[in-house]
């Protein structure tokens, strides 16, 4: 499946950083999934869970206080005052 | 003499235990400058990605309308003061209130001990333990007390780290946001719209920025307290090195004194 470079940041460091198939979210119109060759795109980020889903199947799971969401050619960026991985 | 000396004795042992504390306290500090430093490379990372966003959207005719860039001429000021937790580093908390005095019609929110004691009211006692919690909570309240028009600017007097060597007080504009000439090249397409996002994204770039400044001058004061704490080790060991000369010094001449009696007294006999 085809990966995109995707950077979780707040304002103590990148929280994750690395290739992702997937990162669905609740954006400011309703729940959204990003995947490789999305256009680029900004949207404001509610409060909700997180989930980033990698190229090995494996699925990683947070929940973030809301942010921005910045969608480039190059790399997805979701910038959040507060993120928290979820066990 | 013998008192003399022994005055010394006691004021070299003194100046000495103080020589042990300035080093002790700069071992502290320069172990704490990696992390302070890389925190602050970290946030300043996190307040520029934020600032990108803004600056394309401030850019917008669309977005004039958002009450965060509303223009303000001589209108009321709140300025954060971010200072230290402790003193023992050198000018750094006093340069900080030099330039918090230029602005005396200002209303202060405090971040740190010693800004705390200082402007009292309504602050943050840490600013080494500033957490992500509090900086939501600073930015939420900051946003809506201007958009209720009780402030027409906010500022933030920090100290900028320029290197480990220098510092220095600094204040910075963060709101109204003033619009930029940043191009939307890449056709990015804003979701509902510029206006709505600028609005909700202003908290999270006033929270990034405040953060950023507490971090550097967290940095700051760990590089000023080394430095201060380098330069007092230096003093006390050339008091030592002075003090131990005139010891030395009343010491033979207490001993010659001490000869000369002696030789006059078995030249009598």
């Amino acid at each position: 499946m085809s990966t995109f470079k995707l950077i979780v940041s707040s304002p103590d460091g990148d929280i994750f950083k690395g290739e992702a198939v997937m990162l669905t979210l609740r954006g400011a119109d309703g729940d959204l999934a990003i995947l490789a060759g999305h256009i680029p795109f900004i949207t404001s980020v509610k409060p909700c869970d997180c989930k980033i889903l990698l190229s090995d199947g494996t699925e990683k799971l947070g929940h973030t206080q809301g942010g921005l969401l910045t969608v480039a050619q190059d790399q997805t960026t979701l910038l959040s005052g507060s993120f928290n991985w979820k066990e | 003499m013998g008192a003399d000396t022994k005055a010394l004795r006691t004021r070299i042992r003194s100046v000495d235990s103080t020589l042990h504390l300035t080093t002790a306290m700069g071992l502290v500090a320069s172990s704490k400058i990696r992390h302070a430093t890389e925190v602050m490379n970290k946030s300043r990372q996190y307040a520029k990605a934020v600032n990108n966003v803004i600056e394309l959207l401030t850019a917008c005719n669309e977005c004039k309308k958002s009450p965060f860039m509303r223009e303000s001429k001589d209108g009321k000021i709140c300025i954060v003061v971010i200072a230290g937790d402790r003193g023992l580093a050198g000018g750094y908390n006093a340069n900080v209130f030099r330039l918090a005095k230029e602005y005396p019609d200002a209303d202060f929110i405090p971040v740190g001990k010693r800004a705390c004691e200082r402007f009292g009211g309504d602050g943050y006692i840490s600013a080494e333990n500033f957490t992500l919690e509090n900086g939501a909570e600073l930015s939420k309240r900051l946003c809506e007390e201007f958009t209720e028009g009780k402030f027409d600017q906010l500022g933030v007097i920090y100290t900028k780290y320029v290197s480990v060597m220098t510092q220095e007080a600094n204040i910075e504009w963060i709101l109204p946001l003033t619009a930029s000439q940043k191009k939307n090249n890449a056709g990015t397409i804003f979701e509902p719209d510029e206006l709505t996002i600028l609005n909700t994204a202003v908290p999270e770039y006033v929270n990034g920025r405040i953060m950023g400044l507490i971090r550097e001058s967290y940095a700051s004061e760990v590089a000023a307290r080394r430095m201060a704490m380098d330069s007092a080790g230096k003093n006390a060991q050339t008091m030592i090195d002075t003090l131990q000369l005139e010891y030395n010094r009343a010491r033979q001449g207490a001993i010659t004194q001490e000869i000369t009696e002696i030789v006059a007294g078995s030249d009598a006999q």
